[in-house]
């Protein structure tokens, strides 16, 4: 996508007047569709439509020995595909920075044991754990891919279900589990610490949430905020522009702000998600 | 329509993966009943002619099953009286699942039409299939849709009556309930107007469900466990052996003891194969247990279940407790290495499926279980399987196939298999190796000629036996002055042709010995340099290396070199020829005379080497005639020996002598020296016991008294009897081992059977390498070779001498395994009356001797573990006495031999007694049979089959 200047100079006129290109305020976001549980060989997926932008998220589980200087935690790692669907761009290997960029920044986000309990990961200590495969698939950019695959791994973490462990025996180096065929047995993890991330993004002297595309090109810098449990987990400056230290703080605000209320809508709609008869999604 | 069931399964590699199946709904199946109108008619064995009669209800009526009654009361669902029974396939699966037998005789019945059975597939009907609730267990879940199915087939078909039968009286309170007429089968059994064959088979077992896969054995320790248990002295570490005869016995040879521990039992075995290293926990002295002498054999059965193992270890322990002597006694508690190896053996018969039993030729391995799609064509086959784990709760180790041998009993396949089970490197040579023989045609240089001493001149002749290629001596004697005589023994120079670092090299030291089997030879080093190159051949020009000593007429050496030569063979003779030439006094030439002198000399010498003690041993040695074209053995026979070959052991002797005195005095530390240790006298025992009985006075206390002994002992009318002797004497020995001289105490370095304080070999080095290393060190002493690193190091030569030793133990045994086989093959189908000797007398068995073929068989007088009627045994004569017929050990016997093959891996010999004649037991010879007496034998091989299995 290319802006010429007088697009630029209108998108930036709509945010220093709150009333931005698609009619949203500076702190509004566009429309989401979240979907859980739509790949069936997953362990937990989810899918998530923000305007224009298309994450598909699956999480997969397997055996794993935990790092030695770690051995009563489990592994959590994120990979970020780019698909070449997405955008032009993403061709070849044309998204492989990105890619690399965003599975770095959950994989920070994630690692405090404030944010997410790896302990419950554990199978038996120093020898066996859970690894836990969040795999990331974008289908389609439309603008603040950050905030779109922290809230669609949130949910997909939600949905998932570890196998339940019924027994763990030793036996010489050999390590047997008995582990419940049962899906309905499996345990779920507790993802309310799961950090969402905000992009505050800067076009003039404002500060707005959720780029669209065209606003994305007009920004200066953005801050990729995120904020498990009222404490930022981390936080990541994006673009070529510097913040002023007084834009800074008030960036964190607004980004603090909008993460509660991200996290609030977002475990409302997770809750009342049911398993529907007439399934609707594009995988089925 | 359709919906998806999930569960979550592991995979080969270990992890856990979801799984999703797609469950498909249908409303097109038929209740299967003849009287529905509104379901379209499909091919269905229910009748309403058929009546079933119970008691309790005055209707004819249809019988729905649970599962339980299935696997339960299969026994009276076999017997045809109850009919029109409709299993629903949540039932069937549910069967399935559980147990693989009771499926098959399951659906034997259904597929009998005159049982009226029908399955009707529930779980996929639109009007029966019912989805799992959450945190529904699978059991409660089947009930449920059992239910539903009775319940549906109550309001489908109005007309018709339904009774549930349910050994499960939870699933009957809640049917009751849904108002689906439901009994329990001894209820139902019990009414029924024809019961009397039915009551019988009723099986009262209550109903439980049973666990998953249930463990057979005890945990294994882990290893950081194993090793502080080994540090801390709890645990001890050792060798598993595993009993050939019984497969739930073993021992463990630990270091500090100086009894092999026992260990008995599936959870004292805990899953040790023979040849693993354990650590193991001993018992307290009460729980000690002494050696069973009874025999256990793994009837392999192809599920998992371990009932009749439990029954075995039982019997095993009744048999073990009762008697004194207990020995220290323990379990093993894990594994420290595996020994694992590839085993050859067959396939056991009469399993189906994918999973299969394998049966090793060796019987301290257990059965391993394998997976094959192809079991048919693989029980003719002799395969290879390798062992991959044992899981806990499995009886079997867990294998797979590598690959199939070939057809079981052909020649080749058995040769395959011996050289295989006694690890014998008998692939072809590879490129590399072959690249560094010489060019051919092969030319003696002008500087080959310079650095060797030119012997062509001289009348040098070979002796070896008939068909020998591999020609590695030859010797030559001359007089040199009236008093003194040259005699000189020349060996195939291989040093000069295998270059110590070369592939050539490491090969030949890999393989260590060339093996010979009764119709293959598998050579050391590629055969241009065995049968040509190197081979000594008459009338060709050679390279050799020479041990030449001057000798006075009395034998005595006054001087010794040794140096490298070209020399050129008279004439190779074989031991035959030459006899016959010493022998024929017309013979004059010079050839003749040398071999006349040489023989003369070395009577002298073998004379003074048996007065200092050497022994003279025997093993019965045979030779088996090959038909050339069909290569099946023509006969058996044993080895001829003439004086010549006496006169050449004692050249080879006297030359390995004279170089290993010549190694040791220059490579005090890396020389490879042969050293034959003093047995311990426990060894002796038999020998011992065995003269004492027919009055001989047998010393073991020294190698010379022996000696001495044995050439005393000596009957008259038993001239076969000293043979006897000698061949148990060689029974007691140890191994002689190669050794680098620095690793042992000189007073170690001595050869207890030649009665040498130093041995080693220089004579054969085309067919074994620690003759190649000798040279190397004998050329780099006459200084026509250079030392490189690893010659001169004794680590690494102990190293190699520990292959050595090794290989050439296998290669001794392959020989002898092959010679074994054939002598099966030429016996199979024959019977025979043989003269025979009764080696020793055991409670309830002669073991027999047939001097003719070599062989040594048992010769049963009663079934195992019972005694005789006819025969009274005497231990302490080591007699068998049967009314007036008295049989000693080395009593001559004679015996009918036949061969027992029912056990095709391990075919054996059956003897029958001919002479003398025992009433009741003795057959009579066939000479004296005649034709009546031929049918009236005619079923003795049931007899005998039948004799066997008791065994």
């Amino acid at each position: 996508m290319a802006l010429c200047e007088a697009e630029k100079t209108f998108v930036l006129h709509g945010v220093e007047e709150n009333f931005r290109i698609d009619g949203r305020e500076r702190e509004d976001y566009r429309p989401m569709e979240l979907e859980t549980n739509i790949v069936s060989h997953a362990f937990g997926s989810a899918r998530l439509r923000l305007a224009n932008t298309d994450v598909l998220v699956a999480v997969k589980i397997e055996v794993d020995v935990p790092y030695p200087e770690r051995p009563r935690e489990g592994k959590l790692e994120f990979f970020v595909d780019c698909s070449a669907n997405a955008t032009p761009d993403f061709e070849g290997r044309g998204g492989e920075d990105l890619a690399v960029e965003i599975s770095n920044s959950l994989a920070g986000a994630y690692r405090s044991p404030e944010v997410f309990d790896l302990t419950k990961l554990c199978i038996l200590k120093g020898r066996k754990c859970w690894k836990i495969f969040v795999d990331i698939l974008l289908l389609e950019c439309g603008g603040n891919l950050y905030d779109a695959v922290s809230i669609a791994v949130k949910a997909a973490l939600w949905d998932t279900r570890i196998p339940l462990v019924k027994s763990v025996t030793v036996d010489g180096n050999n390590i047997d589990m008995e582990v419940s065929e049962e899906l309905h047995d499996c345990q779920k993890l507790d993802v309310t610490g799961a950090p969402i991330m905000v992009t505050v993004c800067k076009i003039g002297e404002q500060c707005i949430v959720d780029p669209s595309a065209a606003e994305e090109l007009c920004s200066v810098g953005a801050l990729v905020i995120s904020v498990s449990r009222n404490k930022f987990s981390t936080i990541l400056q994006t673009g070529s522009g510097s913040l002023h230290p007084q834009t800074l703080l008030e960036c964190l605000q607004t980004g603090h702000k909008v993460a509660q209320r991200l996290h609030d809508a977002l475990i409302e709609t997770l809750v009342d998600i049911k398993p529907s008869e007439n399934s609707v999604g594009f995988l089925r | 329509m359709f919906t998806t069931k999930s569960f979550i399964k592991k995979n080969k590699v270990g992890n856990y993966l979801k799984h999703v199946r797609e469950h498909y709904i249908r409303d097109d199946i038929a209740c299967g009943l003849q009287e529905c109108e509104s379901c379209f008619p499909v091919e269905s064995f229910l009748s309403p002619d058929h009546e079933n009669k119970c008691a309790l209800f005055e209707f004819n009526h249809y019988i729905i099953l649970d599962t339980n009654v299935i696997l339960d009361q299969m026994d009276i669902l076999e017997e045809s009286i109850l009919g029109n029974v409709i299993i629903l396939h949540t039932v069937l699966k549910e069967v399935k699942h559980r147990s693989l037998p009771m499926y098959k005789r399951l659906y034997n019945i259904i597929d009998n039409p005159s049982r009226h059975f029908y399955v009707f597939i529930n779980d996929h009907h639109k009007g029966t299939y019912l989805q799992q609730k959450e945190a529904e267990l699978v059991n409660d879940y089947n009930d449920r849709c059992i239910r539903a199915a009775c319940s549906w087939y109550i309001n489908h078909a109005p007309k018709c009556r339904f009774i549930f039968l349910t050994d499960d009286s939870a699933n009957r309170a809640k049917a009751l309930q849904e108002n689906i007429q439901s009994l329990s089968v001894s209820d139902y059994i019990t009414n029924l107007n024809n019961n009397s064959s039915l009551t019988d088979k009723l099986s009262r077992k209550d109903y439980h469900a049973k666990d998953a896969a249930k463990d057979v054995f005890p945990n294994h320790l882990t290893n950081v466990e194993l090793l502080t248990g080994i540090r801390e002295g709890r645990l001890l570490q050792g060798t598993f052996r595993a009993s050939r005869d019984n497969f739930l016995e073993g021992f463990v040879s630990v270091d500090s003891y100086e009894d092999q521990i026992i260990v008995q039992g599936r959870a004292g075995l805990n899953r040790a194969v023979d040849g693993d290293t354990v650590a193991l926990e001993l018992f307290r002295e009460d729980d000690w247990v002494c050696p069973s002498d009874i025999v256990l054999e793994d009837e392999g059965v192809e599920d998992e279940n371990v009932d009749d193992v439990i029954s075995k270890e039982n019997e095993l322990k009744r048999e073990t407790k009762k008697k004194r002597g207990a020995k220290p006694t323990g379990r093993v508690v894990g594994i420290i290495r595996r020994k694992w190896r590839q085993y050859c053996g067959i396939l056991q018969g009469g399993i189906d499926g994918v999973y299969q039993l394998f049966v090793p030729a060796d019987k301290s391995i257990p059965k391993i279980r394998v997976e094959t799609r192809q079991a048919e064509f693989l029980r003719t086959q002799k395969l290879i399987v390798t062992i991959d784990s044992w899981p806990k709760h499995s009886r079997y180790p867990h294998g797979h196939f590598v690959r199939a041998l070939g057809k079981i009993g052909d020649q080749s396949t058995e040769n395959e298999v011996i050289l295989l089970e006694h690890d014998v490197p008998h692939s072809q040579f590879s490129e590399e190796v072959l690249a560094c023989l010489p060019k051919m045609p092969w030319i003696i240089t002008d500087d080959d000629v310079t650095k060797r001493v030119d012997l062509r001149h001289l009348d040098i002749c070979s002796v070896d036996p008939p068909g020998c290629t591999d020609i590695d001596d030859a010797l030559h004697c001359r007089p040199i002055d009236p008093e003194k005589l040259e005699v000189g023994v020349h060996i195939a120079d291989v040093s000069h042709f295998i270059r110590p670092g070369t592939p050539l090299d490491r090969e030949a030291a890999s393989r260590a010995t060339t093996v010979y089997l009764v119709n293959n030879r598998i050579d050391m080093v590629p055969e241009l340099l065995s049968s040509n190159l190197c081979s000594l051949r008459g009338g060709e020009e050679r390279f050799a290396f020479s041990c030449i000593w001057e000798m006075d007429h009395n034998a005595n050496i006054l001087n010794v070199r040794f140096h490298k030569s070209i020399i050129k063979s008279r004439k190779a003779m074989t031991y035959e020829e030459a006899q016959l030439i010493i022998d024929d006094k017309t013979k004059q030439d010079s050839v003749a005379e040398s071999l006349r002198n040489l023989n003369k000399l070395a009577k002298i010498m073998k004379q003074r080497r048996l007065a200092n003690g050497a022994l003279v041993l025997a093993s019965p040695e045979v030779k088996i005639q090959m038909d050339s074209e069909t290569m099946e053995p023509l006969d058996v026979e044993v080895k001829k020996l003439f004086e010549t070959n006496s006169m050449i052991e004692e050249f080879m002797l006297q030359a390995n002598i004279s170089v290993a005195e010549k190694i040791l005095e220059v490579f005090p530390d890396c020389a490879m020296l042969r050293r034959h240790p003093v047995p311990p006298s426990l060894n002796f025992d038999p020998l011992v016991k065995a003269g004492r009985h027919l009055g001989f006075e047998i010393k073991v206390d020294s190698g010379k008294n022996l000696a001495k002994s044995l050439d005393e002992a000596i009957k008259k009318d038993n001239p076969y009897l000293n043979t006897m002797f000698r061949i148990l004497a060689t029974r007691c020995m140890l191994q002689a081992v190669y050794f680098a001289s620095g690793a042992f105490q000189k007073e170690d370095y001595y050869h207890y059977g030649l009665a040498v304080p130093l041995y080693t070999h220089f004579t054969s080095p085309i067919r074994r390498y620690a003759d190649i290393i000798v040279h190397r060190l004998l050329a780099v002493i006459c200084g026509s070779d250079a030392t490189y690193p690893d010659l001169l190091d004794k680590k690494k030569t102990t190293d190699l001498c520990q292959n050595l030793n090794y290989r050439n133990r296998m290669a001794q045994y392959a020989g002898r395994a092959s010679i074994a086989f054939n002598t099966h093959l030429f016996f199979k189908g024959k019977l025979q009356d043989e003269e025979g000797y009764v080696l020793y007398v055991r409670k309830n068995a002669l073991q027999i001797l047939i001097p003719r073929y070599g062989l040594e068989c048992t010769l049963f007088l009663a079934r195992k573990g019972e005694t005789s009627n006819i025969f009274e045994y005497n231990e302490e004569d080591q007699t068998q006495k049967a009314g007036d017929v008295v049989l000693h050990a080395f009593d001559p016997v004679v015996v009918r031999l036949t061969l027992d093959s029912n056990n095709i891996q391990h075919e054996k010999f059956v003897l029958q007694l001919v002479k003398p004649v025992v009433d009741n037991f003795s057959v009579p010879g066939i000479d004296q049979t005649d034709d009546n007496d031929k049918k009236r034998k005619s079923p003795e091989p049931d007899k005998k089959k039948r004799k066997k299995k008791k065994h």
